[in-house]
Order: structure tokens, then sequence, then C-alpha cells
């Protein structure tokens, strides 16, 4: 069994579909008022036209690509003076505000050096591989430096055992060998 | 929008709240008096124009007090406090007047009647010692105002009666005796005062002269002797003197109670009569009578033998200055007491004896009314205590009943209040007699704490699997749990905490509830419960006691399984906690527990301490000996139990300070009298080293010296001498020690990290000493004792509590405002800050918020015992004294434990509401949700 043929498309559909016909390109008609361009095909084309650009060498994508990945591996230091004066504004109680903040401060370098290859991946090239190495270790390093002040910052509000009343606890009491008790009613 | 607006409406009724103080809840008092005076006790009316009676009375511990007879209750009290010195106090109060007058040996004061307020005093010569005080008779020919006058009899080597103004006390006429003879009594009658003297004669036996002076000009009218010298030998023989124009008389006897003399004052005559001694072994004679001068001169006459007791009522005729014998009341076995009162001139003589009261007329030997009963409705008092005297009134009433009140004080130091025969009240007066007290446990506490003790000590695992099988086992209780838990829940959600019933014996599971059990000098083991108000739910005697100067206080240990070892030299017992039940006569075997420490003990004699190995006192192994000239006043030894939580004192910069811990201090307070130096000394008690001394110049030595030491800390305070040594400070000192191992942070000290040590051998001759931060504050007041809150882990901070005697309070002073490390003459750092400590002052302002006993006032607190409850967050407390006092306190808050502001209703309400609030919000912001979806 045969379906029947399906029905014509709604004239609607035809005219989006059919691009008008190209404006004769002398025509002395000015174009109806509210009617803005003359579509999307004659732009691009003149820019097209406008602009025809050479393609670039594959080394200079390469210095454009290490330039990108340089700026990505310092992107976090940049970021450094900004959460430390954040750091130093919220104070050292244990609040919820000072807390969060640490814990991104925490979780975002973390992050960043889980994703290290993704985030270069569209950087590399074979050209770019060997260099790509100390921009990637930069990069962690420069993760790094943010851990270290998160780390600085826990510490400040006192959460890292590095001091003896930490371990405070742990120490016990001297046994006397010897007890004395009194021989009267106290 | 709702459940906002309901939110709103719950933080506003908060706000508005007010937090119910636990003042009267936790707390608890009995305001006593001390056990009243046979001849100091009274009904007396303080207002002329009302029936209504009040009873005051002067007890043995110079307590003038005023007693509603209604419920018991104290309506005043003051304490003398002229009496320290003094053996004789003295209290009178006169039909008309409206106040009462005391003495004590060098003072006479008076006392508004209705509200205890003094009038006046006059202070008399120290050299001599006041007699007696008598309140003169209105006179006729005197004006009313001027007749409610004192009368006072002064012992010197120039002996002297005078008449002070009752309203001011101005003298109004002095009479000086010249007859050499030593004066004992007064007795005003009428127009007349008779001062009785006692002449001594060359054989030893006393005569008794009686002088006549004319009340209104002071005048000596006549002397006379009496010669009754053959009888009396000392002033105990003579029995009587009256005191109203209703008995002048004056009764002596001899000292085998031969015969009974009287002689009505005025006359010269003797009136013998034979004492019918009933074949008993006589003990003693008394004289009652009236003492309201329109009475009838009527009196009772008791006797008193070992095993029984009878009396006598005689009738005087005043015309004809006759006594004859009315009638006998028959002799009834045991002790008994009498009391006579007055209804208009009728007397009426009440008697009280084992089983009833019966109260006669003076006119006739019918009784009036009779009233049996077994024992006189004392809460728990158990044996069977005699009444020791009475006082009562008998009110005449239109039915031709009469009413009757006794008040009688019973042997066992209780003073109950009889009304118509049935009891009214009861006062434990007994309880001013504490010496020796002891919180203990009831029997589920008692094994509630031993199961957490255990966990405690236990390996993890072990402790684990105790806990599972205790917790199995409680699921026994489970069916009769659930059963309660509707009444529980709905008392706890209306904060009605109500008693259950048989609450004597159920511990609590916060550890609130115990028996704090106190023995007295009269004998009488009492316990009190901690959580019931303090009432005396039991009363026991000491098996053992007599009425004996060399008996000696039971000293007391709580034992496990609910129960107390009572102990003296002539015995030794064992006692159920919660009934008071004696069980068993136990043998003076203290267990020896498997201890591998040396054990030695140490006790002060001759003003010098010795510490010795076991028993062996002849051979001590040190020996303190205070310079020349110093006086030992105290030893204040750490407490057995004091656990502590943390063995140094974080710093600011989260450094560590350590903590000099060492059980065996004790801290030693002596003064040297001569150059008015009080000096302290702590000393290691196994080694006997002095670890620590101070001096301190120009103090007060006659001042009590509070000393105490917990922990790591020590703390006294002393009284500084005024224009004494030029220091620059007077008054009330308070010096407060911090012992740390080493002035360093971090550093514990010479014995380093070794996990024992010895003081008798130290390893490498290093017995490690600690270093020792002082800081002296000035108080507002004098302190008499000082104790200190102990908690079940020494987790919670210390709560240091004074007695301050001169404004009757105790007051907790928290810690950290005596931390020796605050800050001299600058501000502190914010590291310091951070420690919280402030900067010092010198002086030391008691907080009225460290007011333990906040409104109430607290007489003559001796000694305060602590007692940690299960909570950590609480120790209970229990002062004693004279008066009793007892609370609990959470020197860091309460922080395990809701609040009684906490509102479980309101908490309720809130998340009903919540719940309502999203069941209607939920599907509104479900269509929500959906609508912006469309409509994208």
């Amino acid at each position: 069994m045969s379906n029947p043929p399906p029905p014509p498309p709604p004239r609607w559909v035809v005219e989006l579909n059919t691009t008008p016909a190209a404006r004769p390109k002398n025509t002395s008609l000015v174009d109806p008022p509210g009617f803005s361009g003359s579509g999307r095909k004659g732009n691009s084309s003149k820019k097209d036209v406008a602009a025809p650009r050479k393609a670039p060498t594959t080394e200079e994508t390469d210095t454009l690509k290490m330039k990108k990945a340089w700026e990505l591996a310092i992107a976090p230091a940049k970021a450094l003076p900004m959460n430390a004066i954040g750091m130093y504004m919220s104070g050292n109680s244990l609040q919820i505000f000072s807390v969060m903040m640490v814990f991104m401060c925490f979780k975002t370098p973390l992050l960043a050096v889980l994703n290290i290859q993704a985030t270069f991946a569209r950087l590399e090239s074979p050209g770019t591989k060997d260099k790509m190495l100390l921009v990637k270790i930069t990069f962690v390093l420069m993760n790094l430096l943010a851990v270290a002040l998160g780390t600085w910052k826990v510490n400040q509000m006192g959460l890292l055992p590095t001091t003896s009343s930490d371990w405070l606890a742990w120490e016990s009491a001297r046994d006397p060998l010897e007890r004395a008790f009194p021989d009267f009613a106290t | 929008m709702r459940s906002l607006l309901i939110l709103i409406g719950l933080i506003i009724s908060s706000v508005l709240a007010v937090f119910p103080d636990e003042a009267y809840q936790v707390d608890y008092h009995h305001a006593l008096l001390g056990l009243p005076r046979e001849q100091s006790t009274f009904f007396h009316q303080p207002l002329a124009n009302s029936k209504a009676s009040l009873i005051y009375t002067l007890s043995e511990k110079s307590i003038i007090g005023a007693v509603n007879p209604k419920d018991g209750a104290l309506v005043w009290r003051q304490s003398l406090s002229s009496a320290l010195n003094s053996t004789e106090t003295l209290l009178r109060v006169g039909e008309g007047y409206d106040f009462v007058a005391s003495a004590t040996e060098t003072e006479v004061a008076t006392w508004t009647a209705s509200d205890g307020k003094l009038i006046w005093s006059q202070s008399f010569d120290a050299q001599g010692k006041i007699k007696d005080v008598s309140l003169l008779e209105p006179i006729p020919g005197e004006l009313a105002g001027g007749a409610k006058d004192v009368l006072v009899l002064f012992q010197s080597s120039n002996p002297f009666v005078q008449r002070l103004d009752g309203e001011t006390g101005a003298v109004k006429w002095q009479y000086g005796d010249t007859s050499g003879d030593v004066p004992y009594k007064l007795a005003s009658v009428g127009s007349t005062v008779y001062l009785v003297s006692l002449h001594s004669t060359l054989l030893g036996g006393l005569k008794i002269r009686i002088t006549d002076i004319d009340a209104i000009t002071g005048q000596k009218m006549d002397s006379h002797l009496l010669s009754s010298d053959g009888d009396v030998t000392s002033p105990e023989n003579i029995v009587f003197v009256g005191m109203s124009s209703a008995a002048p008389i004056l009764a002596w006897t001899d000292k085998t109670f031969k015969a009974l003399k009287i002689n009505i004052l005025g006359t010269k005559n003797v009136v013998v009569f034979n004492i019918d001694k009933k074949s008993e072994e006589m003990e003693g004679v008394r004289l009652h009578a009236p003492a309201r001068a329109n009475a009838l001169p009527h009196f009772l006459v008791q006797y008193d033998s070992k095993e029984s007791h009878w009396a006598e009522v005689y009738h005087i005729d005043i015309t004809k200055a006759t006594i004859k014998k009315a009638y006998d009341l028959p002799k009834l076995a045991g002790k008994g007491a009498f009391a006579v009162s007055t209804a208009d001139a009728n007397v009426h003589f009440t008697r009280i004896a084992k089983g009833g009261i019966i109260v006669v007329s003076s006119v006739s030997q019918g009784v009036m009314e009779r009233y049996i009963f077994q024992g006189f409705g004392v809460p728990g008092l158990q044996g069977h205590p005699h009444p020791v005297h009475a006082i009562s009134e008998v009110v005449p009433r239109s039915t031709g009943k009469h009413g009757v009140r006794v008040a009688v004080l019973l042997s066992s130091g209780d003073w109950p209040l009889i009304l118509n025969g049935q009891s009214a009240w009861s006062r434990p007066e007994a309880l001013t007699l504490a010496a020796n007290s002891v919180f203990a446990d009831l029997p589920q506490g008692e094994r509630l704490a031993r199961a957490l003790a255990f966990e405690e000590h236990a390996s993890l695992p072990k402790a684990y699997f105790h806990r599972l099988v205790r917790h199995v086992k409680d699921l026994q209780r489970l069916p009769s749990f659930v059963q309660e838990l509707p009444t529980r829940i709905l008392a706890s959600l209306t904060s009605k905490v109500a008693p259950p019933a048989g609450a004597t014996t159920k511990a609590d599971t916060f550890g609130f509830h115990k028996i704090v059990v106190v023995a007295t000098e009269n004998g009488r083991l009492i316990g009190i419960d901690t959580a019931n108000g303090g009432n005396v739910t039991w009363n026991v005697p000491v098996p053992n006691y007599v009425q004996d100067d060399n008996w000696e206080v039971p000293a007391l240990r709580p034992t496990a399984h609910g129960t107390i070892r009572v102990k003296n030299s002539g015995g030794n017992w064992v006692f159920e906690t919660a009934t008071g039940k004696l069980l068993r006569k136990a043998t003076d075997k203290a267990k020896v527990k498997g201890e591998t420490q040396t054990t030695i003990k140490y006790n002060i004699t001759d003003n010098v301490v010795l510490g010795y190995m076991g028993e062996q006192k002849s051979s001590p192994i040190w020996t303190f000996k205070p310079k020349d000239g110093e006086v030992i006043l105290s030893i204040s030894p750490r407490p057995a139990q004091d656990p502590v939580a943390s063995i140094g004192k974080v710093l600011g910069d989260r450094r560590v300070l350590y903590k000099y811990l060492n059980p065996n201090l004790a801290l030693i307070t002596t003064v040297s009298r001569e150059t008015d130096t009080a000096f302290v000394y702590l000393i290691d008690s196994v080694s006997g080293n002095v670890l620590h001394e101070a001096a301190h110049r120009g103090v007060d030595t006659t001042r009590p010296i509070a000393s105490i030491v917990s922990e790591n800390w020590l703390c006294y305070s002393f009284t500084l001498k005024s224009g004494g040594l030029a220091t620059s400070s007077r008054g009330n000192h308070l010096v407060f020690s911090e012992l740390m191992e080493s002035s360093l942070p971090d550093d514990r000290g010479a014995l380093g990290a070794s996990a024992n040590y010895s003081s008798l051998q130290p390893s490498n001759g290093v017995a490690g000493s600690p270093h020792v931060n002082s800081l002296s504050y000035h108080i507002p007041e004098e302190i008499s004792h000082m104790a200190v809150s102990q908690t079940r882990q020494g987790i919670t901070s210390r709560m240091l509590m004074v007695t301050l005697p001169e404004s009757n309070s105790i007051v907790g002073l928290p810690l950290g405002v005596l931390d020796p490390r605050r800050p001299v003459g600058r501000d502190p750092t914010a590291m310091e800050q951070s420690e919280g400590l402030n900067r010092y002052t010198p002086v030391l302002e008691f907080h009225p918020q460290w007011y333990l006993n906040h409104k109430r006032e607290v007489f003559g607190i001796d000694k305060i015992i602590t007692e940690p409850a299960v909570l950590e967050s609480t120790s209970l407390v229990f002062a004693y004294g004279l008066d009793v006092f007892g609370t609990r306190v959470t020197p860091s808050f309460s922080f395990d434990v809701l609040g009684k502001d906490f509102n479980k209703l309101q908490m309720l309400a809130t998340v009903v509401a919540l719940f309502f609030a999203v069941v209607v919000v939920a599907p509104i912001v479900q269509k929500k949700q959906i609508n912006t979806r469309w409509q994208l």
C-alpha cells in the first residue's frame, strides 16, 4: 500500500524558503520606508568582499595560542589580590560567610587543576605541545598560590592544628605516686 | 505570607515575655533561729489593740525572732552581734509593751515588736556584765507613757540598777548597790523593784539579800537578808524570781531537793514546802507563774525526775501574804513540760506529756481540754523525743471550748506548734546545730552514676558493649515509660514540675535529686531532700547519743547502694539514704582498695602539722612547724574529688600555659599576733615541702582568714587592721594565686612530659615547683568561709563561693574576674582580650547578679558543701551553720539543658504553622512554575 502524496506545503513555507530575487544593482528605486537593509545575504557578501583575510600560518596560530595559554595560566594569580582583600575583610570569626569564602577558595583552584587538560585542550597543537608543559606547571603553581591563600586564611581562623593548644586534649596530667589525705574533718 | 505573619507574631510575643527567674525554684532556705530558750520564749501581742499574737524568742544562737503562730513563718529576726562573748542573753516582753527588750552581757537593746527594728541600744562597760533586765509594770501613779521603762541590773565592782526610758534609752535614775553582795536578779512588782543579790557566808552558803527600791525615784526603801545559806550554795538553787504582781515570789531549793522554800517579796517570812519525791530520782524543780500583772496569783511547780514528772499548783494570798497548795497534777511516766497562759485574769496550765496535752485551770483540778495524739506531727521525725519546754496560749471561745496553742521544744530540736491537738507546723531548729553534712545519692542515681563511671574508664569497645547491655536492660522499663509518657509530655508542655508520689525514693536523670544528710550536735541525723524544696524527709537519732559534752558528732560517708555510713568513736552504723532507716551496725573496717599509691596522712597537733604514713603518728615523715609566735589558724587541703578537664590554659596566641596540678596541695594559714602578720604556706602534703608562701603585714589577726585550694589556684582573704601599719590600703582583701608549671608558654616545667612523679623521691632531684601568679583585690566585705563548685568532669569553669557574714549572703565569684593574668596598669592587648582578660582593677565589687541567695537573708553560714550533678553544667550547693540554704549553680550557664524560659508550646506551634504554610504554598508555587514555562 502506497501512501498518498503529501499535501503541498503551505504558502508561507514556500515564501519563507524562497529568498526574494536579488535586487538589480542600478535601480533608482528607493527602498520603501521601514525596509531596513537588504537582507543577510547582501551584508555578508559585502563583508566577504571587503576583508578577504589571509589565512594565518601555523606559526602565527601557535604564537597566538601560547599567548592565550599564558594568559590562562596567570589568571588565577590575577584573582589573588582580590581574593586576599575579600579574605581580610571577612574576618577571622567562624561565620557562614567567611566559611563559604574559604570553601570556595579551596574548591576553585582544585577543580581548575583537575580540569587542566580540558582547559588547555583547545590550545594544544603539535607545535605548542612542548611549550605547553611549562604553561601547565605555571597554572598549577598559580592555583597552588590560591590554595596557599586559603590555607593562610584557615590558619588565621584557627582551624589548623598548628599550635600546642590544639593537642592539649591528648596530653594528660602527671600521676602522683603518693597521695596525702587530711586526717581531720575538713 | 501567612507563615511570615505567624512568625512575626511569635517573635513579638517572645520579646515581650518576661523570662521567669529561677529564684525560689532551684533554691531552698530554712530561716532558723536556734533552739529557743525557756526563759526567753513567749506569746506576745505586738499591737496593743489587736488580739493577734506572735511568738517571740531569743535562741541559744543569740537570735531574737518573731514567729507567726499561724504557719510558723519567721516575721523578723535580729542577730545579737554583741552576744559573741556572752554566756547569757535575755529577752523580755511585757504586757502592753510594743517592744521587746534584749540584753547581752554588755548591751541592752529594744526592738519594735511588730517588725523588729532597733529602737535604741545601750552599751555598758566591758569590765562588768549585765545580770538582768526587767520591764517595769505600769505604775498607777505615773503617766502612761513613762511606764514602759526598762530596768537593768549591772554587775561590776560597783553594781547598780538603772531605769532606762523605754522610748529613748536615757537613764531615769540609777541606784548604786554598796552592800558588796553579788547582784543576781531584778523583780519588778508594782511600784517596787526588788534587787535580789547573793551574800556569801563564811561556810560557803549563800544568803539572799533583797533590796527594795522605789521604782519612781530609785531610792532604797528597805534591805534584808533571807537565811538561805543552808540550802543555796550556787545561783542554780534559786528556782524562780517573780517578775509580776501575779507572782511576787522568790523560790529556792537545796541540792537534794528536800524542800521548796518560797518568800513573798516584800515580806520577810519564808514558806517551806517539803517535796514529795514519790520515790524517784529528782532532776529538777521548775516554777511556772503568770507574767500578766492582773492575773490570779497562782503558780505551778514542776518536778522532774529521770523517768517521770508531776506538778503541784499553789495559790498566793497576797493580802495575807500566805501561800497554800491547791491541788496536784499526777505523776506521769516520761518527761513532760508545763506552760502557763493567761486569759484575762484566768490562769491556765498546759501540760505536755507523752501522748497528749491537757489544759487545766489554775483554780481547780478539772481538765478543761484534753488532746490525745501520737507524736508531735513533726515531718519525718523518728524516735521518741520528749518535750523540753513549752509555751501556750489558751483562748476561751464563745462555745465554751478553748482554743489552745502550744509551741513545744522537743529534745530532738524540733519546735512544733500544736493547735487544738492538731499539729499546725514545725520548725526544724535542730538544723542550727548542724556539725557535719554530706550529699548522699538515692539508690537509682547511684546505680546510674556507677554505670556512667564504668563507661568513662573502660576501653572503647568494652564501654560500648556495657552501654548496649545497659540500654537493653533499660528496655524492660519501656512499657511503664510509655504509660507515663502522656502525663510527662503534658507536664513538660505546661512546665509544671509536679513531683510524683514517692518522689523521695527516686533519683532524677539530671542528678539534682539527692539527700543531704546532716549530723547535729544534739545527736540527730537529718535528711534534707534537695529536690523537694529542702524539706526534712527524715530525722533519726544517732544510736549512741547521750547528752554529754564528750559525745562526738559522727562523721558521715555516703556509700554505694543508697546507704550512708555514720561513724563516731562510739560506733559505726549504716543508714538507708532514702528513708533514714537504721540498716545495721557496721564493723569499722574501711575497704582497702587495690591502690598502688603510697598513702600519707597529716594532721595538726600542738601548732605543728605532722605527716605520717598509715597510722604511724609517732614517727612522722615530715613536720611543718611555723616560726615562733605564729599560730596555725587552718589547713585547707585541695578537695579529694577535684576533676580537671584541661591541664593547660590556652593563651590568646593559642599557646598553652600548663597548670600545676598536684592533688596533694594544702594551704596553711597562720598569724603572728605580736607583729600583726598573716602568713600563708602552700605545701605539698606528701613531702611537706613549702611550694609557695606569702606574708601580709598589718592584718587584723582577730578577724577570720578564709582560704581555699582547688585545681591549680588558691585564694584567701583577710582584713587589714585599721590604724595599723603604714600600709597604703585598709579594709578587706582577697588574694588569688594561680599555680603554673612554668612561667613560659608551651613548657611543662622541670618534669617535662613524664607520666608520673614522686614528691618523696623526686627523679633526678627535680620535684617540680610551681610558678605562682598572684593578684590581690579590695573587697567590700569580710569573707568568713570559701567553697568551690564541683562538676562531674571539671569542664565547666569553677565558681568561688564566699560567705559574707555582714550582709548575710553567699556570693558566687566567677574565676574570670579574679584571674591573676589580668594586665596591671595598662589596657589588655588584643591577644589578652581574646582570652577574656580585663584591665586589673584593685577594687572588686560584688555584682548583684553574683548573690546566690538573691533576696533571702542567710544567717550564720559556717560551711558550704558542693556536689556535682549528673549534668556537667550544674553543681549542687548546700550551706549550713545557722540557716540552711541550698541551691544549684551553673558557673558556665546551663549549656546542657533547656532553660525554663524555653517555650515548647511556641516551638511546636511554629512547626505546625510552617507545615501548614508549606501545604498551602506548595501548589501555588508549582502552578506558578508551570505558568512561567509556558509563557517563555
